[in-house]
């Protein structure tokens, strides 16, 4: 069977159903490789990672070690870190400062653009044999958005102001790189885990699954939270303890992303006054300033959305096609926070993840933001664990070839779709909680999936 | 220098909340700690040569925060201790030193902990940690611990306690 064919009967978005082989098929794996991680772009860091010439962090594009960095001329540079000579690392840290990078094999040396600077004896022993313009570090393409780096493999690849489109952009500027407020302050420091399932699992629950939160994920952490918040023993987690106490009605998952351009799905938009509310009442313990900068704050987004019928207020997470997860937290108190789940193998991925918190906001509301952060959904904290158990117990029950075609159900206020357009929010507007994100995560994903190449 | 009986008071309790641990008796085990404990676990990086702290720490827990991780997993629905982790803390190479002018120690120790889950799920923890110690009412209870993870990449999610 053509892959086409193949793709085509495994996923069908328009009904809700993604047969299970998108998770386990090793054939697909490695086409996924080809035409999402080699074609896409992805956002491989933040400027705030490499603020003076020679900072450097590595990172990985789908399975493709890269060295993030700024070069002498003020550049974002993403070079492939992976040595012409024999295809040894030439970058062996998480990040520092380089004047270049020599490899520790056969001593090969290139600069900060990537150029082959040298290798050792190359008089003896090459002459003038050695072509160095051709045996520099790959490149891939580079572009920012307000900070975020992106980093495409694919040439042929829209220029990102194309990728993104406007109402892409409008999210990511305005709510989750707080640009009307002074922007976002990196707090440094890769955060990792390893996880088990196919990366899919993780950023489908970003793009959109809120159900399981209440359902049953995290119903032991969220009726603490509250335990405690009424008891008077204060955890960060305080200021989500009202999140349910939002008007019926008012709170909306959405997916912007124009047709043929990345989707970034957002879910539990909330247009109501509940996030102030429970913002405010824990402001009052952290005092006076914190409440002024929440009233600040306020009133810029409500000039900002002044046109808007309903105005959006913050957002609980999200996902950029294809692996970039995001943390907005219902709150103006919380950090923001982005995660990278890097393919590693078919069945398990790694959790790459960052902090970042409002530069303008007062000190004390960013250690709380990064405290809010870590407690929950952290790696370490009382959300993300459950999240991670969950996905171990699906690769268990569903790896089995024999069971990969029975398709995963992603049904929820299917039907809505078509209605949702709407000329206020930016996207494709559906009452929350439902699936339409994940299926249209999906969607684009088949899209891309069957491209045939340029 | 202290005393080989205090060295002694000092082991006991590191080994007894081992056990706890091992036993799951969290409940104890938060009684080893004083109400104004800090707890915390940062990363680790590769900075520049240096194996450095990778930022902010991980867990930066108060005594409110280790009783919220207790009583989640306490609660029956917490789905990452459920069934419960089975650990085994191994706690090694303790060193008590005096600190200058204060009543309190300090307990320098390094732990290997196995933690097996259902069929395949295991992980394998190690480290040090340094404790702060402080005697009230004549016992000895934990005022500070600062653990220190040997590993960039975490093997799975955090959900015990070191
Ligand atoms: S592999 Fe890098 S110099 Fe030989
Ligand atoms: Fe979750």
């Amino acid at each position: 069977m053509s892959l086409r064919h193949e793709l085509r009967s495994l996923v069908n978005y328009q009904d809700g159903y993604v047969a299970a082989a998108v998770h386990f098929d090793p054939d697909l794996y490695r086409v996924e490789a080809e035409k999402v991680f080699n074609r896409s772009w992805l956002v491989v860091g933040h400027e705030g990672m490499v603020a003076k010439p020679g900072d450097f962090v590595t990172n990985y594009m789908g399975e493709v070690p890269v060295i993030v960095l700024r070069s002498r001329t003020g550049d974002i540079n993403v070079l492939v870190n992976r040595c012409s000579h024999r295809g040894n690392q030439v970058c062996l840290f998480d990040r520092g400062n380089a004047r270049g990078f020599a490899c520790s094999y056969h001593g090969w040396s290139y600069d900060l653009d990537g150029a082959m600077q040298g290798a050792p004896y190359e008089d003896i022993v090459y002459g003038d044999t050695l072509d160095k313009p051709s045996l520099g570090l790959k490149h891939a393409r580079v572009a920012t958005f307000h900070g975020l780096i992106f980093a495409t493999f694919d040439e042929h690849a829209l220029a990102l102001e194309e990728w993104l489109s406007p109402d892409v952009q409008w999210w990511l500027k305005n709510f989750v790189l707080s640009v009307p407020v002074g922007g976002l302050e990196m707090l440094h420091g890769w955060h990792r885990y390893a996880s088990s399932g196919n990366w899919k699992l993780a950023s489908e629950n970003f793009a959109g699954d809120n159900y399981h939160v209440w359902a049953s994920t995290h119903v032991a952490m969220t009726a603490v939270q509250r335990d405690f918040a009424e008891r008077g023993l204060h955890t960060p987690l305080d200021i989500n303890a009202g999140s349910s106490q939002a008007t019926p009605g008012t709170v909306f998952d959405l997916t912007a992303g124009a047709e043929g351009r990345a989707p970034l799905g957002i879910g539990v938009v909330a247009t109501d006054d509940s996030m102030h509310t429970s913002d405010l009442r824990v402001a009052g313990r952290l005092g006076k300033e914190v409440v002024d900068w929440l009233e600040y704050r306020r009133r810029t987004y409500q000039e900002l959305t002044a046109e808007l019928v309903r105005k959006p207020k913050g957002f609980w997470h999200g996902l950029m096609y294809p692996n970039l997860g995001l943390m907005g937290f219902a709150s103006h108190l919380s950090g923001r926070h982005f995660l990278l789940f890097h393919p590693r193998g078919v069945d398990d991925h790694e959790f790459w993840q960052w902090t970042m918190v409002e530069r303008e906001a007062p000190d004390v509301v960013k250690e709380f933001a990064a405290e809010h952060v870590i407690f929950g959904q952290h790696m370490a904290g009382v959300v993300a664990p459950d999240d991670v158990e969950n996905m171990e117990r699906i690769v268990d029950a569903s790896h089995a070839p024999t069971t990969w075609r029975s398709p995963f159900h992603y049904r929820l206020k299917l039907g809505l779709d078509a209605q949702s357009t709407s000329a206020d929010l930016p996207g494709t507007v559906v009452p929350n909680p439902s699936e339409f994100n994940q299926r249209r995560f999906y969607q684009y994903w088949m899209n891309e999936m069957l491209k045939e190449d340029a | 220098m202290v005393s080989l009986e205090v060295h002694h008071q000092v082991e006991q309790l590191l080994f007894r909340e081992a056990h706890l641990l091992d036993r799951h008796d969290y409940k104890e085990w938060l009684d080893l700690f004083t109400d104004d404990v800090e707890y915390r676990l940062p990363l680790t990086e590769y900075v520049q040569g240096d194996a450095a702290p990778a930022g902010h720490p991980v867990i930066q827990d108060d005594k409110t925060r280790l009783m919220f991780r207790v009583a989640k997993d306490e609660s029956g629905y917490s789905h990452v201790e459920t069934p419960k982790s089975l650990t085994c803390h191994l706690i090694s190479n303790v060193l008590v030193e005096d600190i200058p002018d204060s009543p309190d120690l300090r307990a320098h120790s390094t732990f290997l902990v196995r933690q097996a889950r259902k069929l395949r799920g295991e992980a394998w923890w190690a480290g040090r940690r340094t404790d702060v110690l402080r005697s009230v009412n004549g016992e000895w209870k934990i005022a500070r611990r600062d653990i220190e993870l040997d590993s960039a990449i975490l093997p799975r999610g955090i959900s015990v306690f070191f």
